[in-house]
């Protein structure tokens, strides 16, 4: 799958003094810009027309390391994990060392949280970012102590020789130093080997926990701006094609403060049929909300269910016609035509919601210079500032996102669709705004995940091989709507597909043969706006391949591990390649053993109680973080009731940077399946979501958070992504933990027993 | 007009008094540690102390804590809140933070009266509030850390 990375081979890497700091960042050179003025555009932090500056990290006098973080923070410590990659490289004492998160500017390159990316492909640039920091301060500190820089060391922000050190803070005060890299200078750099590191892989504390422990963490909603006024959004009844027929402000026009409601026209059409109601003060725009009165024309889809959606998700997935080749390996049909016996299944996932628990927001202000600036986090800032640029018909440049902590990310902050709203309503009013979605509000905007179904049809032969294995996914494609420029091609040279909405389905077994067809749920696409929600595709075609290994399994006979592991032989395609791919489908091979071993799988349990295993990698082909999962529930008969007792998790992600940040990601993320599996769920109704607050919507507690035994293997390896795979496997685990212990085979996602 | 104490300062809204003290804590008196995230009490991110008990700002009305004692996670000055506090760091607790004022100043009501919660007492006591990231296992161990805090730093005082 494409990643939106920065393409860098036209810059160089530059260090200059400024001041009395160093700064170290990226040049590029364009327009045959020399080093020399790449570094003092870099120093003066200006840039010019040829040249945009890219500060990674400076070092001030007294010896402070700042490191300007481009990713977004929603709770992942991402900034901490990529200054230790540098620091590491760069021989900082981890003391030193603070972050800074960066608003939107062009030199930022391509702006872009999720994924689980952000370790992965930032891993090599930043450690040759730290790695020329360290050269250029050997350098200067061999100088300054007379000695040569091959009989130096780096290390807790000094550099060493024999006995005699100095500190960076005394090389920088000593004076200027400049030099710059080309891209094959950096590519060259000596980068440590895992095991000269020394704070990659150290549980360094997360550089925003304290601010998140004492109240005063920043988030989108906590902005105040001098002169500011309040919106409420009014919503309309369907996502598209809602037309306001009137508006009827009579009983709000004697509130006083009340400023009036505002008509979005959205020039875009992202956003069809909107109110924004304002006012001077909060208490004020929370009652105007409810006193305006809007009469809207909804739009076609108003009548649209959940059971319609899943509906025609079924009647596309039997079609054969439909969709696109996402795999076609060997010959399925030939396996089907000659198969001795055949194994069929559907499985469907309900809408989920991504309820991020800091509702959407945003805080607009122009400037008397016509700039307009967005305070709000965000995930996706290169995907929404074109927009906004058109929204408003003004150059990107001129449009500014100020990125604040995010309350949640999960996939619902990719799009700033709610920035629209906010910016029309700011201009209109010509006052500074802050918008504020009430949760019902939120719930209704949300980019919902989309309701899916999977079906799958195994061939046998006579002698009870398995032969063939087909699978169509449908579901609505976040990718088609908000980044139709991120589509994949299909296999057959035909059609393109929405890559993060069938990963997983493309899974690392070896199959005799094996075909896997994407298709687009266009019910789903014009009803509402499908979203990317943590995992995303992974989140139900996993529950469908691991459900179905289980099914199938058991229809030969087999024993679930036994059956995978037989699978899971690392030859042909699956043999892995290089970078977070070494080694094939024998890590996930591997860690599938462990995890079988540490769960006792195969033991005697209580009546009732049974173990269900699966496994994933994560979410791309390209960057598989490889995880197995065994789940043990105990079942009460007379009620139902799904009790998850325990979950074992044995994680292969390579390298991990921070192993404690590393374990809440995976903690959260398991405990995310858990919810998804049985407690999250909402369905469409009258064609928008039904369950739009907790007293109908109802994430997993405290209560029923079960014992986890979750472990990384050590390993060396290149860096994969852990935000959201450990996500993947809970479900179909508890699934078919499930079925282990009644009998019972669950296909639908919240699982429900009658 | 309605006057009440706080963290310990004597205040005055100006705002209507069926607002929701949430609003006029976050946006007439700008303290924003108090967080916003269902609006129904159902969540717990916007929790405070009124005299000295939780309460949900979201479905309090300005007017109920008239004349009466509103301490904010950043008024929470007691050896327990400082306990927590640094539980939190050391258990590295946050993940996206939005939940942790509200969890720690619930925490607190349980750590006044009992330092030495059971595994159940947490669970029942913390049930309510929402951590959407889903870090309930470093929340659960941050608050018995710091229960066993205060009981050993009391012990040491004796
Ligand atoms: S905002 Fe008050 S309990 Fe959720
Ligand atoms: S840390 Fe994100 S909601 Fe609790």
């Amino acid at each position: 799958m494409n990643k939106p990375i920065a393409a860098l081979s036209r810059r160089q890497f530059v260090v200059g003094a400024a001041g009395s700091s160093l700064v170290l960042g990226l040049g590029s050179a364009l327009g045959g810009c020399q080093p020399d003025q790449a570094t003092s555009d870099l120093v003066s932090q200006g840039g010019s027309a040829s040249f945009s500056p890219v500060m990674w990290f400076k070092i001030d006098a007294n010896g402070a390391i700042t490191m300007n973080i481009v990713r977004a923070e929603m709770g992942q410590h991402v900034g901490t994990a990529l200054a230790q990659v540098i620091a590491d490289e760069l021989g900082a004492a981890w003391e030193d060392v603070s972050i800074q998160h960066v608003d939107t500017d062009p030199k930022w390159g391509y702006m872009v949280t999720g994924g689980s990316w952000s370790v992965h492909t930032s891993f090599t640039q930043l450690s040759q970012a730290g790695a020329a920091g360290r050269i250029v301060l050997t350098e200067a500190g061999a100088r300054m102590m007379g000695v040569a820089p091959e009989a130096c060391r780096v290390e807790g922000s000094r550099v060493h020789s024999g006995s005699a050190s100095v500190t960076f803070a005394e090389i920088i005060q000593a004076g200027a130093v400049s030099r710059s890299f080309s891209q094959e200078e950096l590519d060259a750099l000596p980068i440590k080997t895992p095991a000269e590191r020394t704070i990659v892989g150290r549980d360094v504390p997360a550089l925003d926990v304290p601010a998140k422990s004492d109240g005063t963490a920043q988030y989108g909603l906590d902005i105040h701006r001098p002169g500011m006024v309040y919106g409420i959004p009014l919503i309309p009844p369907t996502r598209y094609g809602a037309a306001v027929r009137g508006i009827d402000e009579s009983a709000a026009e004697s509130l006083p403060g009340y400023l009036g409601a505002v008509l979005i026209e959205d020039p875009t059409s992202t956003l069809q049929g909107w109110v924004v109601v304002a006012a001077e003060t909060m208490p004020v725009a929370l009652k105007a909300a409810q006193a305006v009165q809007v009469d809207w024309q909804p739009g076609e889809t108003a009548s649209v269910s959940e059971a319609d959606l899943l509906a025609e998700g079924s009647r596309l997935a039997r079609d054969p016609s439909s969709g696109t080749l996402v795999v076609d390996d060997g010959d399925v049909d030939a396996a089907r035509a000659t198969a001795a016996t055949q194994l069929d299944a559907t499985y469907r996932t309900a809408t989920a919601l991504h309820f991020t628990l800091e509702p959407q927001n945003a805080v607009v202000e122009f400037d008397d210079v016509g700039q307009c600036h967005i305070y709000a986090g965000n995930q996706w800032q290169s995907l929404i500032l074109p927009l906004l640029a058109q929204v408003l018909d003004l150059p990107e440049t001129n449009i500014i996102i100020h990125q604040q902590y995010l309350g949640g990310g999960y996939g619902r902050r990719l799009f700033g669709d709610q920035m629209i709203p906010a910016v029309l309503a700011s201009r209109a009013l010509g006052r500074p705004l802050k918008l504020i979605f009430d949760r019902e509000a939120d719930s209704r905007f949300d980019c919902a995940r989309s309701p899916t179904v999977c079906t799958f049809a195994a061939s046998f032969s006579e002698q009870g091989a398995l032969t063939g294995v087909e699978h169509a996914a449908v579901a609505g494609w976040p990718t088609l709507s908000m980044a139709p420029g991120f589509m994949a091609p299909g296999v057959a040279g035909e059609g393109k597909f929405d890559g993060f909405s069938i990963s997983g389905a493309d899974h690392w077994y070896t199959m005799p043969a094996h075909r896997v067809r994407a298709v687009n749920n266009e019910l789903a696409q014009k009803t509402f706006l499908p979203g990317w929600l943590r995992a995303v595709g992974s989140g139900w075609t996993g529950w469908g391949v691991e459900s179905f290994m289980d099914e199938m399994a058991h229809e030969m006979g087999e024993d679930p591990v036994a059956f995978r592991l037989a699978l899971l032989d690392g030859q042909g395609k699956n043999a892995g390649g290089e970078g977070s791919t070494v080694g094939g489908a024998t890590r996930l091979r591997a860690v599938l053993k462990d995890v079988a071993e540490r769960s006792g799988w195969g033991r005697a349990l209580p009546a009732n109680e049974g173990l269900g295993v699966a496994v994933c990698h994560g979410q791309e082909r390209g960057m598989p973080t490889w995880i197995a999962c065994v789940a043990h529930v105990a079942v009460v008969p007379e009620t139902g009731e799904i009790a998850v007792k325990k979950l074992w998790q044995t994680i292969d992600v390579g390298t991990v940077v921070n192993p404690s940040g590393a374990m809440a990601q995976a903690e959260g993320a398991a405990l995310w399946g858990l919810s998804l599996a049985l407690h999250e769920g909402a369905e469409f109704e009258l064609g928008q979501v039904k369950q739009r607050n907790l007293d109908t919507y109802k994430p997993l507690r405290m209560a029923d958070v079960p014992e986890l035994d979750i472990i990384f293997v050590d390993s060396d390896a290149f860096p994969s992504g852990l935000g959201e795979p450990p996500l993947i496997p809970v479900a179909p685990a508890i699934g078919n933990a499930v079925f282990a212990a009644t009998g019972q085979r669950v296909r639908d996602l919240p699982i429900r027993l009658a | 007009m309605v006057k009440f104490t706080l963290n310990s300062e004597a205040v005055t809204s100006e705002s209507p008094p069926d607002t929701p003290l949430l609003w006029v804590l976050r946006e007439e008196l700008q303290l924003i540690g108090t967080k916003f995230g269902c609006g129904i009490a159902q969540c717990g991110a916007c929790t405070v102390h009124l005299d000295g008990s939780a309460a949900r700002a979201c479905v309090t009305p300005v007017t109920a804590v008239e004349n009466r004692h509103v301490t904010t996670i950043e008024g929470l000055a007691t050896p327990v809140g400082a306990a927590l506090k640094s539980s939190w760091e050391a258990e590295q607790v946050p993940q996206c933070g939005y939940c942790q004022s509200g969890q720690i100043m619930q925490a607190a009501t349980l750590l006044e009266g009992n330092p030495a919660p059971s595994d159940a007492e947490i669970v029942s006591h913390m049930n309510g509030h929402l951590c959407r990231c889903m870090a309930y296992p470093r929340i659960k161990r941050a608050i018995a850390a710091a229960g066993s805090e205060l009981v050993q730093g009391e012990g040491s005082n004796e």
